[in-house]
């Protein structure tokens, strides 16, 4: 019962951001300087009738608001208008470069988790030891390396140098697409790890501390169980709420990535669209990057009664 | 039988640092030996190497003797095995001692699902008898609950609970119930003597409460600054103690004890206290230091609080009455929940009253002061201490700023003025310029809260505050800070509302109590009269969970008062 109203309660504010998020993503486009009529009629010499007839066949013409709910009542049945440069279905143009995106981001995702929370653990618990403070010094260099150099430097030595892993483009078939994105997961990785170890870090440390893990120890508990079901399992929360916020810069930033492996994704169609000032496509894909990030935190919100139950009992037994 | 036997017991830090000193000490089967001794003594290190809990980097010395096995020198397995079989450790916080993420059954049943390989079945059923063993009301329910969802007594309950599940031999108990409430410790004591009774198990109590350490134990273990001071058989030690160190806790620790000649002058209707009484507490209680008048220095008439959070509403004050004349010392005692603190962030101006009227000097203080001109004169009129000095002061300011700056803000001094006014006020509480340098960290935990004292009496309010300003201290701390107040209140005048769960030291700080429960004042009265001669039922529950020893400890407490003042001893 409860959980079921919190859960409407959490599906409410979701839709509300999402509205207020296609507000500012759609005016945004008002303050930005460029016109589309001009853009599309580019390289000739428009008549004013020319100008008249394009700014009417693309709805430019009507008030704002009015443009605005043309564009949701689309958006909301999938239709998110035509590209003004590929002159395209704009879900087509999207649709085609999804795909890679998407595995990108989850490739990056793993290894993220699986590095970031293995290099926490071991750091935790060998804290103040030299492994500790060579795993934080590794990690904090690898964060200060920005993504289009850890690309070039991923190229210059696996690509070139040893010829492991292809350089350019995002291959053909599943696994071969999974090969071509082995290194672009890795540069996007790097810069997260960094994030994910240190939280997961200073999560099991503060929870190494506390009194029931003394508790479960004097018990005559392993080691091993004690860390397993009482330090990292009360670790989770800060943990998760960390990789929430990581969706959205993955997506951002795999734009970089792309560009420098020459991947056909969602990054380097933003950083296209932007450029040639392809309204219909820039809207959706921010919008598809706010929903993600929406998205993915709502549903941890809603995790959170199942990861700390003092949560579920609301603010006051806290 | 002897079950522990620790002999020359050393532990030291890498720095060089040595926290034990050369323990030792024995626990027999069926025995209860207790472990006395104030903060920083080595008492819970002690105990805590009998289960090979130790810190990561200490070199110990000596050795612990746990029926057959050395523990200093077990290898991982056997510190296992023991941990499993022979003795088991209560803690002192039940609310952090159980994994708030699990349920209460995972933390009884865990040990023997994984250690012992029980069936989860089998495991539950062994958890659902100790549960009643422990008198815990609903256990079925309770394997289904998360700690959150329990109150502290029912948690320390589990805790023990999940100690028996090995059917350990010796059990260790460290400060198992500090954190609660006295009524509840007296149920728990109940329980573990009752459990140690009938497993014949050797038990290890570590407390700083002397009472209670005399009320529950054969043999006692004085502890100080790692080394063992005294130790023999508790009467003995508590009513003859030899060393210092002892004879100065005894004289410091605070009773409710009223001895019978006081009493009966109460009951006669005279005015006992300071005058006719010998022992050192009572003759603490200050009379005549109170210029007569009619016009009451803070009065509270009809206050009511209700909070609306959550399902129910909770009516934290019930319509309360206190009052105090000018250069009084009102006690307010009660247990947690009892809506004592609520009325005194009430007075201070820290909540608003739903109902009735609060005067300071005759002055209206009722709402919550919402401009800073009335800040600031709320803030003339009543001063609060809060707990925990640890919190209460800024760890990044010297104590002489944070006094100085709570001076400014009422006074335009010169730095000159405000400079030697400060040294002044430390002086005041028995702290000198060179702790107007110190910042907090640097400080005892006595020294900061008499430095917070000073900052609030820096402003000369004409209520001071005082919500439970002891609770957190070391009983001989305590005893200097409250000497303090006294101190001050004999020189100054001072009006003071003491607010604590523990009647012993409202007993020596206070002429009048008040009572209260679930937000209600049930009696009120002479603090002398109403220890001695208590009205109501809840009253007389209160003072008789107080442990205490069959024994009488005034005797003691005068005589060592005699050979040491406490309160000089800064």
């Amino acid at each position: 019962m409860t959980t079921l109203r919190r859960v409407a309660g959490k599906l409410g504010a979701l839709l509300l951001t999402l509205f207020l998020a296609s507000l500012l993503v759609f005016f945004s486009r008002f303050l930005v300087p460029g016109d589309p009529v001009s853009f599309l009629l580019r390289g000739r010499k428009p008549s004013p009738e020319a100008v008249a007839q394009v700014t009417a066949q693309y709805g430019l013409d009507l008030p704002p608001w009015q443009q605005y709910l043309n564009w949701l009542t689309g958006v909301l049945q999938g239709d998110f208008g035509r590209s003004l440069q590929y002159r395209q279905d704009v879900s087509e143009v999207i649709g085609d470069r999804l795909p890679v995106t998407l595995l990108l981001v989850v490739m990056a995702g793993t290894m993220i988790a699986i590095v970031g929370l293995t290099a926490g653990i071991v750091a935790s618990l060998n804290r103040g030891k030299v492994l500790d403070r060579s795993v934080l010094i590794g990690l904090t260099v690898l964060g200060a390396i920005p993504s289009f150099v850890g690309s070039i430097v991923l190229i210059a030595v696996f690509a070139v140098q040893l010829g492991w892993f292809p350089s350019f483009g995002s291959g053909e078939g599943f696994l071969d697409t999974i090969y071509h994105l082995v290194l672009p997961s890795i540069a996007l990785a790097i810069v997260f790890v960094v994030l994910v170890g240190k939280v997961t870090r200073s999560s099991m440390v503060e929870q190494l501390g506390r009194e029931h893990v003394e508790v479960a120890t004097s018990r005559g508990l392993k080691r091993g169980t004690v860390i397993r079901r009482h330090v990292f399992r009360n670790s989770i929360g800060p943990i998760l709420t960390v990789s929430g916020v990581l969706v959205a810069g993955l997506l951002v930033a795999s734009s970089i990535v792309e560009a420098a492996f020459g991947l056909a994704g969602i990054g380097t169609l933003l950083v296209q669209s932007v450029d040639r000032l392809d309204f219909p496509v820039v809207q959706a894909i921010v919008l598809l990057i706010v929903t993600a990030f929406v998205v993915v935190n709502a549903i941890i919100d809603v995790l959170e009664p199942w990861i700390d139950p003092r949560a579920a009992a609301g603010a006051g037994a806290r | 039988m002897t079950l522990l036997d620790i002999s020359e017991l050393t532990l030291d830090l890498p720095n060089g640092k040595r926290l034990l000193d050369g323990i030792s000490l024995t626990v027999a089967e069926g025995e209860t030996v207790g472990l006395v001794g104030e903060s920083g003594s080595g008492k819970s290190l002690t105990a805590r190497s009998v289960l090979g809990l130790l810190p990561s980097r200490a070199t110990m010395g000596g050795s612990v003797q746990l029926l057959d096995q050395s523990v200093l020198d077990a290898s991982r397995s056997e510190l296992l095995s023991l941990r499993r079989t022979r003795a088991s450790m209560i803690f002192q916080d039940p609310r952090a001692g159980i994994n708030p993420m699990r349920t209460v059954g995972d933390h009884l049943t865990e040990t023997m699902r994984l250690c012992e390989g029980r069936s989860a079945a089998d495991a539950k059923a062994v958890a659902i008898s100790l549960m009643e063993a422990v008198r815990l009301p609903r256990p079925e329910e309770h394997l289904k609950q998360y700690p959150h969802e329990l109150s502290g007594g029912m948690l320390q309950r589990v805790m023990i609970a999940g100690a028996l599940t090995s059917s350990p031999r010796l059990l260790i108990c460290d400060e198992p119930t500090t954190a609660l409430d006295v009524t509840t410790q007296a149920e728990i004591i109940g329980v573990l003597a009752e459990q140690r009774e009938s497993r014949g198990m050797g038990m290890l109590f570590i407390t700083h409460d002397l009472n209670l350490a005399a009320a529950i134990c054969d043999r006692v273990y004085v502890m100080s600054a790692g080394r063992v001071e005294e130790q023999g058989d508790a009467r003995q030690v508590f009513r003859n103690p030899q060393a210092a160190y002892t004879k100065r806790l005894v004289a410091a620790t605070p009773t409710i004890v009223v001895a019978r000649d006081t009493a009966s002058a109460a009951d006669a209707g005279t005015d006992a206290a300071g005058t006719s009484t010998s022992t050192a507490t009572a003759s603490a209680a200050i009379d005549g230091a109170a210029p007569a008048s009619t016009e009451p220095m803070l009065s509270a008439t009809g206050i009511s609080k209700t909070y609306r959070r959550g399902k129910e509403p909770v009516r934290a004050v019930i319509d309360a009455t206190i009052e105090i004349p000018r250069g009084g010392a009102l006690g307010v005692v009660g247990e947690s929940g009892s809506g004592k603190s609520t009325l005194a962030r009430m007075i201070v101006g820290l909540e608003q009253a739903d109902a009735g009227d609060i005067r300071i000097a005759g002055r209206e203080r009722t709402s919550v002061p919402s401009s800073r001109v009335e800040r600031l004169e709320h803030a003339r009129s009543v001063q609060m201490v809060f707990q925990d000095p640890y919190l209460s002061l800024d760890p990044r300011i010297t104590a002489g700023k944070a006094i100085e700056d709570a001076l400014r803000l009422h006074r335009r001094l010169s730095t000159t003025d405000a400079r030697s006014r400060v040294i002044e006020l430390l002086e005041q509480v028995g702290l000198g310029d060179v702790h107007a340098q110190a910042r907090p960290r640097t400080l005892s935990g006595g020294q900061r809260q008499r430095v917070a004292i000073a900052r609030a009496l820096a402003i000369e309010p004409d209520v001071l505050v005082m919500d439970e300003a002891t609770s957190a201290l070391d009983v001989s701390v305590q005893a200097q800070v409250l000497g303090v107040v006294e101190e001050i209140r004999r020189e100054r005048g001072l009006t003071v509302l003491f607010i604590s769960h523990d009647l012993a030291v409202v007993r020596r700080l206070c002429d009048e109590t008040v009572v209260m429960k679930t937000g209600e004042i049930v009696e009120r009265g002479r603090t002398i009269e109403l220890l001695g001669n208590p009205q109501h039922a809840y009253t007389r529950l209160l003072i008789d969970s107080v442990p205490r020893p069959d024994w009488d400890l005034e005797a003691v407490a005068a005589e060592a008062s005699e050979l040491e003042d406490p309160v000089a001893q800064n």
